[in-house]
């Protein structure tokens, strides 16, 4: 062994967790989520955007969507993995399946939440609430809705909370600078500058967001939801809505 | 429990090399013989190949319903949406596995790629790669992932050769040599010459012989 790597398996501040969380941030994970754009692309045909615009239009989602909705039910999914509490996981589920306003949004969640946790039991050694979830969506009784997979993996795989909230919003960002480069709004330093400028919107969002109760899950951002109604009508489009 | 798998077929190829005709003229040939399926398109940029697909196929000919034809959206990653993250074409697949068990087969078309595509053995039992003359007949010579590795290699629109300088039979040797001997057909899927062809490969290599299934 190396000098290397025995100071590294004697640094007791990194361990498994920390390949996880790699593993999970990495945009090669496979997820489906490329293939959205949240409303970007029909808000690029309205008018020429900047960074500037696409920094706003990611901080209004975090905070007005991602951080009140999907963050709360990640935190809440989590706890009841922990607790190893199937009713109120399908509960959760349940609520945010139904908050998602948009049919094509909605659809890409499930799919990219199935596929998710379809993935993680794959190579996850702590099984036992993956499965039961995954044999609530087979019976019909959750959907899978991305979020709450989300934090049912991240809880499997022992990632702590806050860090899984982090690894979500920070995925969302990604993906969200990723269309913009795509559809030629951002080159590619200018998205890596709006990714680190957001840094402080990412992780002030998932402390407020993530031991949020939920009952008090919420999300307001109207004239998003009209750009996704918008281009889930557009007949030529690159993303899903 | 989870369904059974239905047989998959994936169709990959360049923009504009015939692969949306190719499912137009299969789908019928398979129809009359009985056997149902389901169609997944992978579009670029626009839903066109899904929707002249739902209007020919299940609008105009009822060959199957409207719900069996479904576009996807590859966010510009169409190499990816087949290959290293598969996870929506997938998730449709499952999809259709569930809803609609009496399918004898699903086909797959990617959208329009470069001649690096190939399908991911999760997401296809059977990969077809269709390009055309017009790019010349050192297509098959210049390789790549997709003409070197695909089950089966579709060289379209040969009525044209002759007026784009392409010498089939030049085609056929290159092609038999990078491919190490798998099959190459050639077709024209505007009048359906050679597809029968095509079919037949289906039938034997994904079907295996297999009757059509009983049901709807």
């Amino acid at each position: 062994m190396s000098q290397i790597s025995v100071m590294i398996f004697m640094d007791t501040n990194i361990d498994n967790e920390d390949i996880s969380i790699l593993q999970l941030s990495d945009s090669f994970f496979p997820t489906g989520l490329y293939a959205t754009s949240n409303g970007l692309e029909a808000l690029s045909q309205e008018k020429k955007l900047t960074s500037k615009d696409i920094s706003k239009f990611i901080t209004t989602y975090l905070k007005q969507v991602i951080g009140p909705s999907d963050c709360t039910a990640l935190g809440n999914a989590y706890e009841s993995c922990k607790k190893s509490d199937i009713k109120s996981l399908l509960n959760i589920d349940d609520s945010v399946y139904h908050m998602r306003l948009i049919e094509e949004t909605r659809t890409a969640s499930v799919r990219s939440g199935n596929q998710l946790l379809k993935c993680v039991i794959s190579f996850s050694k702590n099984k036992k609430m993956l499965k039961e979830y995954q044999n609530a969506i087979i019976n019909g009784k959750a959907t899978g809705v991305y979020p709450v997979s989300f934090g049912v993996v991240t809880a499997a795989l022992d990632i702590p909370k806050k860090k899984a909230g982090l690894i979500y919003l920070y995925g969302f960002t990604v993906s969200i600078v990723g269309a913009a480069l795509r559809l030629g709004i951002l080159q590619h330093i200018e998205g890596q500058k709006v990714i680190h400028d957001l840094g402080p919107v990412i992780l002030q969002t998932v402390l407020e967001n993530i031991d949020r109760p939920i009952v008090n899950i919420w999300q307001f951002a109207p004239r998003l939801d009209i750009l996704l109604m918008k281009h889930e009508a557009m007949n030529s489009k690159m993303f899903i809505t | 429990m989870a369904p059974a798998r239905i047989p998959r077929v994936g169709i990959g190829g360049p923009v504009g090399s015939g692969k949306t005709m190719l499912i137009e003229q299969i789908v019928p040939i398979l129809s009359a013989e009985g056997y149902k399926t389901g169609i997944i398109s992978n579009d670029v940029v626009s839903k066109e190949d899904a929707e002249r697909m739902r209007r020919n196929l299940a609008t105009d000919k009822g060959l199957l319903p409207e719900e069996l034809v479904i576009g996807v959206a590859t966010g510009g990653c169409p190499h990816t949406a087949v290959r290293e993250d598969p996870s929506i074409n997938l998730s449709v697949v499952e999809e259709l596995e569930s809803k609609y068990e009496f399918l004898d087969l699903i086909l797959i078309e990617s959208g329009g790629d470069n001649i690096t595509t190939t399908f991911s053995p999760a997401l296809a039992d059977y990969f077809i790669y269709i390009i055309d003359v017009t790019g010349g007949d050192k297509y098959p010579r210049k390789r790549g992932l997709g003409i070197e590795n695909c089950d089966l290699l579709v060289i379209n629109k040969i009525d044209i050769a002759p007026y784009v300088g392409a010498d089939l039979k030049i085609m056929q040797r290159d092609a038999k040599i990078v491919r190490n001997g798998k099959p190459t057909v050639f077709v024209n899927s505007k009048t359906g010459k050679g597809v029968n062809t095509v079919v037949s490969f289906i039938k034997k290599d994904v079907l295996f012989g297999s009757l059509p299934k009983l049901g709807k």
